[in-house]
């Protein structure tokens, strides 16, 4: 088995942490979503089981290349894969949001996004990364706006916990320029933090077990 | 959904008597058109959501237990969609 680092396995524990917060968001929303039906509920539940499984694939994949496999080092398409299915969570919020209102057809707005695809072209994970952080800021921004409307503590939590793993991702994709540096535990941990942030809604629900009814309601 | 939500919570807390709520004061209390209201409390009543008793003049409905667990649970999740700024 080859030698693995320190930041190895700290990569690979915050990973997993990621993958375990993922999931048990994903399970609640899915309990919310089985309790109501409510496709709101359902859209949550795709976007964390997404942004957990990412973490995983990432965690689990680095694990098995690195102990099991024995590589020296680990493949690129794993993170890549990895960063692709938490995008596709982090699609679905945006997308709870209102997808539909995200692409304004203003020059303001392009001359700002455009650079985040342009710069990092040549790198299928950070143009990933690129969408991911659009779609966070999105998020948001949106919540943000709720916060100012409903004025409820739980809401900027949730802004807060989007906006670092925003944040995460950015500093994920700015790693480009230093590749291999601190910048990337920096990236992992803020995204890890962002995500318990998110669990603050649940402990703010009274679970009770049994509750179980029908999805057509 | 929301509908669902003022339906059951009016038939809990604002039923004039012990008989339940009339369709016209639900039509009045959800603000919605007859005919919507209509296959929302047919679909209510399949679920065992809501029970429907029959008066002399028209079908007056009350909720059920099932509705009361299932109103706790829709009021929890939906306080958990407020939290990210959404519509349960």
């Amino acid at each position: 088995m080859a030698l693995v680092s320190d930041s190895e396995v700290l990569e690979i524990a915050l990973n997993l942490l990621g993958f375990v917060v993922g999931l048990a968001l994903g399970i609640f929303s899915y309990i919310g979503f089985k309790n109501t039906g409510s496709p709101t509920l359902f859209r949550l539940n795709i976007a964390f089981f997404s942004i957990g499984i990412g973490f995983g694939v990432v965690g689990l994949g680095f694990m098995i290349e690195l102990f099991a496999l024995g590589y020296s080092s680990v493949d690129g398409w794993i993170q890549t894969l990895g960063i692709g299915i938490q995008t596709v969570g982090y699609f679905f919020i945006a997308f709870s949001h209102g997808i539909k209102s995200f692409f304004p057809k203003s020059r303001y707005f392009k001359s700002l996004a455009m650079p985040l695809f342009i710069i990092p072209g040549n790198s299928l994970e950070h143009i990933i990364r690129s969408i991911s952080f659009i779609l966070l800021v999105y998020g948001t921004i949106e919540t943000i706006m709720s916060y100012m409307e409903n004025r409820k503590s739980s809401t900027i939590f949730v802004a807060a916990g989007l906006g670092l793993l925003a944040l995460g991702e950015f500093l994920g994709w700015y790693s480009v320029i230093f590749p291999k540096s601190v910048l990337y535990f920096v990236s992992l941990s803020t995204k890890i933090v962002g995500l318990g942030a998110l669990f603050v809604p649940i402990s703010q629900v009274p679970l009770r077990g049994g509750m179980r009814f029908g999805g057509n309601v | 959904m929301s509908i669902i939500g003022d339906i059951l919570t009016t038939t809990r807390d604002e039923s004039p008597d012990e008989s339940g709520s009339s369709v016209t004061y639900l039509i009045r209390k959800a603000n919605v058109s007859y005919g919507r209201l209509a296959k929302i409390l047919e679909t209510l009543v399949e679920q065992g959501l809501l029970e429907q008793s029959s008066s002399e003049r028209a079908c007056r409905y009350r909720i059920s237990p099932r509705g009361r667990e299932f109103l706790q649970a829709y009021r929890g999740f939906r306080e958990f969609a407020d939290s990210f700024g959404l519509r349960i």
